[in-house]
């Protein structure tokens, strides 16, 4: 009974460490992407909150906190507050099986404890697909309930997009789920070990130099379609601004927009750790080991594993703000096109070409 | 399609070109913002500001009262009442001078009307207020704005040749009109 409620202890722990660290990066990337925007179109970015405008995101989020919450006539209400939540769970959700730094263990009170990953479980990768799909759900539901035609717009924009790309992230990761043979990211990661060319974008075999399981193309469609499946420019027709007003959250005002805008920076967040642990080998550093590790501070190690972590996934939300501004919106139907007629079949023909190469040449 | 396209289609060649380009301003980074209420622009010479009502050296209205301002404004911003100077009947002022600032369009065609300069453009520009009512001025505002933004007034100018020595209204011993 005590180990159980010390288990429970821990986890609670982790989670609140983990949720921390997520609410403290999307704060850091609603700065980091006006900042970065500004700085591509030779602006500034806020400057008056602060120096240099940092505290920016504290103001921002007062202000939304303390804003009046509007319904609006006719909305359905239960929906309406429902749609927020059913946005952000499932992407604050996903970090659960992200594994943030090696999967060492630790004992703590007689319990063997995994530090830098919530809960190793073995089907990580689909747990992450299951629930991001349902956040579409979250979309779909704000953007019918609100009773407004740009918001209902929005939410079905939205609904045949995420379904659209969420077939080719799938169908995308399935060549590294081919070559490591797992569906935990802990193991996909760790298959990744020892240097740059064993990450799966480069896909040498443990032994060898040679790309002969390269990624790439998945990677580069994993890329797309996560921008896509986030609702992101230029994939962002749920909340065109210059079409749809801001979409499915024409209607939202106060903590329930902060859900939705919180939910979208998390999504990010997530797609961007995924893309580190599946293509750029996670915690890996692109040389084999360690330098701590080589400097005889091997307990320390971790935390050079954590940075590159963490260099990982921001360069892939700087990529995110680079994206946004450099590129123009899609129309709907170039949307559609791109998304079935060249992102998928390069996905399925990505899958063909690895299951042969790792047939013939099996890791 | 030619090859050539071709490539540059599945490389994303034109994407790739589009983020150069943005990098590039991201590298040399040369903001051309204003902070505007810490650090203001330089007006040109010309700048046509906030209207003001301006006074002679003495501390005299230059105003006359005689309505070419009302007259010449295209949006009828101007409403002068005029009146007699009290004791000096050959002398008028303007005895109520209205703004109504809302609808000025800051053309400037009633500091040309102006026969004796009475009306002067500041180079004031920050008139945002709260209620639109504050940008009814009335001619003590006027007259106010001229006399923070003019410090230093024109001296009141004293006709001396006979033909026009009568303009000289308030210096009654000057000579008379010639008849």
């Amino acid at each position: 009974m005590t180990e159980l409620s010390l288990r429970l202890a821990v986890s609670l722990a982790q989670i609140a460490a983990v949720m921390g660290i997520v609410m403290l990066t999307v704060m850091i990337l609603t700065l980091a992407e006006r900042k970065v925007l500004g700085w591509m179109q030779d602006r500034m970015g806020p400057m008056e909150v602060g120096p240099y405008g940092i505290l920016q995101p504290i103001a921002d989020g007062l202000k939304l906190f303390f804003k009046e919450d509007i319904v609006p006539a006719g909305a359905n209400k239960a929906m309406f507050t429902l749609a927020p939540i059913l946005a952000m769970v499932p992407a604050m959700i996903g970090f659960a099986v992200i594994p943030f730094g090696p999967a060492l263990t630790v004992d703590v009170f007689g319990i063997t404890i995994k530090p830098f990953v919530i809960s190793d479980i073995n089907i990580g990768i689909l747990y992450i697909l299951a629930f991001t799909s349902i956040g579409a759900y979250g979309i779909i539901l704000g953007g019918w309930s609100s009773n407004s035609k740009y918001s209902l717009l929005g939410g079905l924009r939205s609904a045949a997009q995420v379904i659209s790309y969420e077939l080719n992230v799938g169908l995308a990761i399935i060549g590294v789920l081919l070559l490591a043979g797992s569906l935990s990211l802990v193991t996909i990661t760790e298959a990744q070990a020892g240097g740059f060319w064993h990450w799966f974008i480069w896909g040498a075999r443990p032994d060898g130099y040679f790309p002969i399981h390269t990624q790439i193309f998945a990677f580069v469609v994993f890329v797309i379609s996560a921008v896509a499946e986030t609702n992101r420019v230029p994939f962002d027709l749920p909340e065109a601004e210059s079409e749809l007003v801001a979409g499915f959250f024409t209607e939202y005002s106060g903590m329930r927009f902060a859900f939705f805008f919180i939910a979208e920076y998390a999504n990010m967040v997530l797609v961007s750790c995924v893309a580190a642990s599946l293509f750029l080998g996670g915690w890996n550093a692109p040389y084999p080991g360690t330098i701590l590790g080589y400097i005889g501070l091997e307990q320390l190690a971790w935390v050079e594993n954590v940075a590159w972590f963490t260099f990982k996934v921001y360069l892939f939300l700087f990529l995110f703000f680079w994206l946004r501004a450099t590129l123009p919106r899609l129309r709907y139907d170039q949307l559609m096109r791109f998304g079935w007629k060249v992102m998928l079949p390069i996905a399925l023909a990505n899958i063909v070409v690895t299951a042969i190469t790792a047939y013939f040449f099996p890791r | 399609m030619t090859f050539k396209t071709w490539i540059k289609t599945i490389t994303f060649y034109d994407l790739l070109v589009g983020m150069k380009a943005t990098m590039s301003h991201l590298i040399h980074y040369r903001p051309i913002t204003l902070q505007y209420p810490h650090e203001k622009r330089t007006l040109p010479d010309n700048y046509r500001g906030m209207l003001a009502l301006l006074r002679y050296d003495d501390g005299t209205e230059k105003c006359v009262g005689c309505d070419l301002c009302e007259a010449a404004c295209p949006s009828r911003v101007i409403r002068v009442v005029s009146a007699e100077v009290p004791g000096e009947p050959t002398k008028r002022y303007s005895k109520e001078y209205y703004m109504d600032m809302t609808r000025c369009l800051f053309c400037g065609l009633c500091v040309d009307a102006c026969p004796v300069d009475a009306l002067g453009m500041t180079r004031e520009y920050e008139w945002a207020v709260y209620d639109k009512r504050q940008l009814h001025l009335n001619k003590q505002q006027l007259l106010a704005i001229g006399d923070r933004s003019f410090p230093v007034r024109e001296k009141q100018l004293e006709l001396q040749h006979p033909n026009v020595a009568f303009f000289n209204v308030a210096f009654k011993h000057l000579p008379q009109k010639p008849t």
